[in-house]
């Protein structure tokens, strides 16, 4: 067991899977001698050579193409996309190729490959690069989301998405890279489609992922101070979608509580909040509630940057309000 | 010949009456002019004689029975004598535990109002078998939400118990009912205010010892400080007419008679008969005015007459000892006077200390109908009579 950051649960487990699969390709912008933006290659270049750690020009369409006919021959691909703003690039390589090839060839065509990126605000980035996106792709059949909330899940999740033979859209959040967890020695691997309850409560189910569970986490926290105990719902992964914890919880607490950073309009919080009121209509005792990100550009400012992206005040708001308590 | 006993209509605004209580029971004989039940109407205990002599053949309505007016609820005749066909108007007794209930319910379907609840609210009442139309909701807009629900079971229990745990239970009914009704209605509806003043009573003590034996020789009842006190508000109400008023929803009507309804504690509750026409009266005329509406309240046998159409209520809480009082307006009047007792206290007149009679005074109003300076300038004409009781000769 050793307390490790998110950014080194990643390199360890693209090391050790690396070691494990002989043919697994590592592809993308700076990730050869640079070691990555965030360093999550570092040292790569060195232990596995550049055959199977390519460094290529900046075309994020280059970088999906190549990964998508690798995968398609059998060669499983990790593909680092710098930022998903720049999936905009990729759009089509994304969209039309990845998420459709195993489906257009019968299943004839597997596609063992996953995208790493990485998004969200809170550093000054400015409206291109702080996007948070995966409501784009969660209405993209074919892709699957996974999105980790610390460095524990990370490994476990990332092992997990390398091993499949679909698609995955891994996607990181740039304030979780220096978090730290505590990480056992030996191997382990989280199943897709399985959400974590990262704090039990009877009062509220609040359901995020990736770094709103830190936020949401915190304005728990400040709830229980109220009276208020909140059930915090780390989902882990948008595709597969696991409904049954939410469910389970909602019939519970009678409240939902939709945590989001990407912003509200169109986010996987209309998706949740429909699903929820579907499935567990007779037991909400208020609207389904969605904290977002206003449906701004990110302001470059940090004032306005924090105006925009959901505060722990936000959830905590939300919280009262389909507690009546406002 | 057999004789159908209908509701009787006892005032103008009679429209229903409950039968509190026969006299007689089915089969035993009644002879005409003895007393056959006792009726409850909105405003008083009406004993009711028999018209006829014969044998109580038929009751058709249960003792708490609310029946309209002219509804047959009895038949009396002589015995093997072949009785009237009568169809029953369908009322109900309610048992008090449904009555609110049922109430509700009613109420909900004739409004056809659509009750607003959060969906595990709505699970959460019919599971519980509560009716979500009794409830009143405390989320936006009224919404009814879990928290209403869980308080209204809660609620039911809570009462549950303290009624079992409770050594004696008293049924609200009779007059109890229509003080908790009609009190319940004045201090909800009614915009109270209150303004006291304290009065000098030496004069008007003084003026009983003077005409006491007057009255006596005259009337013969004894004088008392309440006799000399409707006078006086009598006379102040004839010159501040807007005191002597009704309020009626978008107009106020002002009253040509000054009718001084008198508050006369009972064993059972309170009752108000009324001195009609107090401004016109004598002090002699008004003492034997209250005694005889005093031995009637005691006897139950006050008519409507007796107790209805006052335009101010007077309410003397001086004998039992009380220094001050608020009074609830008495509706649709427009104010009620509380008097508390006289006591001596030192008083500081001209640099001097002084030992008077003094009493407290409050007037409660309506402030839809009045503000507080007309109100202030009543209550002090007020005080100048009291103070002066040979104005009222002027």
């Amino acid at each position: 067991m050793s307390e490790i950051t998110f950014v080194d649960a990643l390199r360890i487990t693209i090391k050790e899977e690396m070691e494990r699969d002989p043919s697994l390709l590592l592809i993308g912008e700076d990730i050869g001698r640079y070691g990555g933006i965030f360093g999550v290659t570092k040292g790569m270049l060195d232990e596995f050579g550049p055959q199977r750690v390519r460094s290529t020009p900046i075309s994020e369409s280059a970088i999906i193409g190549s990964a998508l006919g690798a995968a398609m021959t059998g060669i499983r691909t990790v593909a680092e996309l710098m930022y998903i703003d720049f999936s905009g690039v990729a759009m089509d390589q994304i969209i039309n190729q990845v998420a459709k090839m195993t489906y257009m060839s019968g299943g004839a065509a597997k596609v063992p490959m996953v995208i790493r990126t990485q998004e969200g605000g809170g550093r000054g980035n400015a409206a291109q690069h702080s996007q948070c996106l995966e409501g784009l792709f969660l209405h993209i059949p074919g892709l699957k989301i996974v999105m980790p909330s610390n460095a524990y899940d990370a490994k476990g999740l990332l092992k997990t998405a390398i091993r499949d033979d679909n698609p995955v859209l891994f996607i990181e959040h740039k304030l979780l890279y220096a978090a730290k967890s505590a990480i056992p020695d030996e191997e382990y691997l989280i199943p897709l489609g399985q959400a974590d309850v990262k704090r039990k409560g009877k009062d509220v189910t609040i359901v995020t992922i990736s770094y709103m569970v830190t936020v949401a986490l915190q304005a728990a926290a400040r709830l229980a101070q109220e009276g208020i105990e909140a059930e915090v719902i780390d989902l882990r992964t948008l595709v597969p979608l696991d409904m049954e914890t939410v469910l389970k919880s909602v019939r519970n607490t009678n409240r939902a509580v939709i945590v989001h950073e990407e912003c509200r309009t169109g986010g996987f919080g209309a998706e949740i909040a429909a699903q929820i009121q579907e499935e567990a209509f007779d037991f909400l005792d208020a609207p389904v509630a969605r904290v977002g990100a206003k449906d701004v550009p990110i302001p470059y400012t940090e004032p306005l940057e924090r105006a925009v992206i959901p505060q722990e005040d936000d959830i905590v708001k939300a919280v009262r309000k389909v507690l009546y308590r406002s | 010949m057999a004789t159908t006993i209908i509701m009787p209509k006892l005032g103008l605004t009679m429209t229903e009456g409950t039968i509190e209580k026969w006299l007689k029971k089915e089969g035993e004989r009644v002879e005409k002019g003895e007393p056959l039940l006792k009726i409850l109407t909105e405003k008083i205990n009406f004993q009711y004689e028999s018209p006829a002599s014969g044998i109580l053949r038929k009751v058709l309505y249960k003792e708490g029975a609310v029946v309209p007016v002219t509804t047959p609820i009895a038949i009396i005749a002589e015995e093997g004598e072949a009785l009237p066909e009568i169809e029953l108007v369908k009322t109900q007794t309610p048992s008090p535990e449904q009555a609110p209930a049922a109430a509700a319910r009613t109420e909900a379907k004739t409004t056809g109002k659509r009750v607003f609840a959060s969906p595990a609210a709505k699970k959460a009442a019919e599971e519980k078998g509560i009716d979500l139309s009794s409830l009143q909701g405390s989320g936006p807009e009224g919404r009814i939400v879990l928290a209403d629900v869980a308080g209204a079971a809660g609620k039911a229990t809570v009462a549950e118990t303290k009624l079992k745990a409770a050594e004696k239970v008293i049924p609200l009914t009779g007059i109890r009912k229509i003080i908790a009704q009609r009190m319940t209605e004045s201090f909800r509806d009614v915009p109270h205010f209150y303004l006291s003043v304290e009065v000098d009573m030496s004069a008007v003590l003084n003026l009983r010892e003077k005409v006491k034996d007057e009255v006596e020789k005259r009337a013969k009842v004894k004088l008392t400080v309440t006799d000399i006190l409707v006078k006086i508000v009598a006379s102040a109400l004839k010159n501040n007419p807007i005191m002597n008023s009704r309020f009626a929803g978008d107009r106020i009507h002002l009253l040509d008679e000054v009718n001084m309804g008198v508050a006369i504690a009972l064993e059972d509750g309170l009752i108000v008969p009324v001195v009609r026409r107090a401004d016109q009266k004598t002090l002699a005329e008004i003492a034997s005015n209250i005694r005889n509406l005093t031995k009637k309240a005691k006897r139950g046998k006050l008519s409507l007459e007796d107790v209805t159409g006052g335009t101010f209520t007077l309410s003397n809480m001086g004998m039992l000892g009380i220094d001050m009082m608020s009074p609830i307006i008495n509706p649709p009047e427009c104010s009620i006077l509380g008097v508390g007792r006289t006591i001596e206290k030192p008083v500081v007149e001209k640099g001097e200390i002084k030992i008077k009679p003094l009493a407290w005074l409050t007037l409660s109003s309506d402030h839809r109908i009045v503000d507080g300076a007309a109100a202030g300038f009543f209550l002090n004409r007020i005080r100048e009579l009291i103070e002066n009781p040979s104005c009222l000769l002027v």
